[in-house]
């Protein structure tokens, strides 16, 4: 006590400077213990939450792996199966037990194909796992309705398609992509048919995610491309113009030739690497007509153009352009010339010495 | 008659589980490891007929095992290797550390029973 109250004068006795300090430093002294509790309290839960998942993933494990080893009738059905499936709906029932649930199926489903992964996804789809997934579409939170597909899709429940295809043209990308992955994971080319309805913009990665699971599938047969070629979204077009170069889709010929004169740039930049590719031709003589309208990006993709699809025929719009303004273009004018006639190529006149032209015919002299 | 041993080194609790009913059901012993560490530990005390390993695992890797396996304890007991997709390259040093096979996950759990009995046969 008496040390308390000698503080205590001491303190009173200090300038008002000092006593702001000693008020301080007691403050976070205290902020200090009770951040210190208060981590001690979060980590014993954290542990305790830790024990808890462990015993209930365990408990899980096993009735998955007595449900897939059950022995069933002609129709799939035992008493050993029905058995696991009620005391996993004890467990839906309840948010946590719910998620480890879900966990331990993908966690065996992810690691395993056959009869033993379809068994899984029959087993998800027979319990009221498969309602909950379908409630979070009707999610006004846009991260759960993509959860919601995405779990659809891991489980393979085709039949919620017309739930899911209600989102395709969703406000968010998450969700739109989470659509396209279910509908083309569950129904393979069939499932493209989204893009007939698709208003929205399909980025360059939601495409290659696309086309990477389309090649992964067994059947490789393509649906007619010619609609979403025709499409008003300039992003189904571009999707649509890899899948003709990716399946070689030579019966597109006349739908990529009226893309040459569409009005998006994008589209006719990407569209002059897919005619090269399926060696259309008889579109040379339109952008040779074109071609001083075009920008500049096209004329140089239309001059690699050139480069796979020469013909002699070629040679005297070829010889307009060896002096083009535009790098690119002269190079690759020059480089023709060379393969088409290589007489004339060698005797073009190399004035002034000093000049980037003769550089450049130097340079492919010596290629 | 002695049951033939099986070390199973997978790190993936419901997938091993699944496995050790599926061999047990043929009528192998399974060893049960979670990561390399336990496995090198189970091989050198038990001395299994076949190693079953996954190539990514905490600790000591697959590939470390079949290491050891082959140049440390100088066994020429049999071992698959589990791998996942994109580990091509893992795959072809397993094969030259010695591993006799592999499956790429996801495998189908009655195929792998083929491949045992194929090789402990």
């Amino acid at each position: 006590m008496n040390k308390f109250q000698y503080f205590l004068e001491y303190y009173n006795g200090e300038p008002l400077i000092i006593q702001l300090v000693w008020m301080v430093s007691c403050f976070l002294f205290l902020t200090v213990i009770i951040l210190i509790i208060y981590l001690k309290f979060l980590r014993v839960r954290l542990r305790e939450n830790e024990k808890i998942t462990e015993k209930y993933t365990k408990d899980y494990e096993l009735l998955l792996i007595t449900y897939l080893y059950a022995e069933t009738d002609e129709n799939g059905v035992s008493l050993e199966r029905q058995s696991v499936i009620n005391e996993l709906e004890k467990g839906i029932e309840n948010t946590f037990k719910r998620k480890i649930i879900v966990a331990t199926f993908l966690k065996l489903g992810n690691e395993i194909t056959g009869e033993m992964a379809e068994s899984i996804h029959h087993l998800y789809s027979q319990t009221k796992l498969k309602k909950y997934a379908l409630s979070k579409l009707k999610n006004r939170n846009w991260y759960i309705i993509a959860r919601g597909i995405r779990e659809l899709t891991l489980f393979h429940v085709k039949d919620a398609h017309d739930q899911v295809v209600k989102h395709v043209n969703h406000s968010r990308r998450e969700v739109r992509k989470e659509v396209q992955l279910y509908l083309v994971n569950l129904f393979h080319f069939e499932g493209l048919n989204f893009l007939d309805d698709l208003q929205t913009p399909l980025s360059e990665w939601d495409q290659i995610q696309l086309l990477e699971e389309l090649q992964k599938m067994e059947d490789q047969q393509i649906p007619d491309i010619s609609l979403w070629l025709k499409s008003t979204n300039k992003y189904v077009v571009i999707f649509a113009l890899k899948l003709a170069e990716i399946y070689n889709q030579f019966g597109m010929k006349d739908v990529l030739i009226e893309l040459i004169s569409h009005k998006d740039k994008k589209v006719r930049l990407e569209l002059i690497p897919v005619l090269s590719h399926l060696h259309v031709i008889e579109a040379k003589e339109i952008f040779k007509n074109n071609f001083n309208e075009s920008s500049k990006d096209e004329q140089i993709e239309f001059f690699k153009l050139l480069e796979n699809l020469i013909e002699p025929s070629d040679e005297p719009f070829i010889i307009e352009h060896i002096y083009n303004e535009n790098f690119e273009v002269k190079y690759s004018a020059l480089k023709l010339l060379k393969v088409l006639n290589t007489t004339k190529f060698e005797n073009l006149e190399l004035t002034p010495p000093e000049s980037d032209f003769v550089k450049i015919v130097e340079f492919i002299k010596n290629y | 008659m002695n049951k033939k041993k099986i070390v199973l080194a997978e790190d993936n609790s419901t997938l091993s589980l699944l496995l050790k009913f599926r061999l047990e059901k043929e009528g192998y012993e399974l060893l049960m490891a979670v990561d390399g560490k336990q496995a090198i530990e189970l091989i050198e005390e038990h001395n299994p007929d076949l190693i079953l390993t996954d190539i990514m695992m905490p600790y000591i890797s697959g590939l470390e095992v079949i290491s050891h396996v082959r140049n440390k304890l100088d066994l020429k007991v049999p071992i698959i290797v589990f791998s996942a997709a994109g580990q091509e390259e893992m795959v072809l040093k397993a094969f030259n550390l010695g591993a006799n096979d592999f499956m790429g996950k996801p495998f189908s759990p009655n195929e792998l029973v083929i491949r045992v009995k194929r090789l402990l046969n």
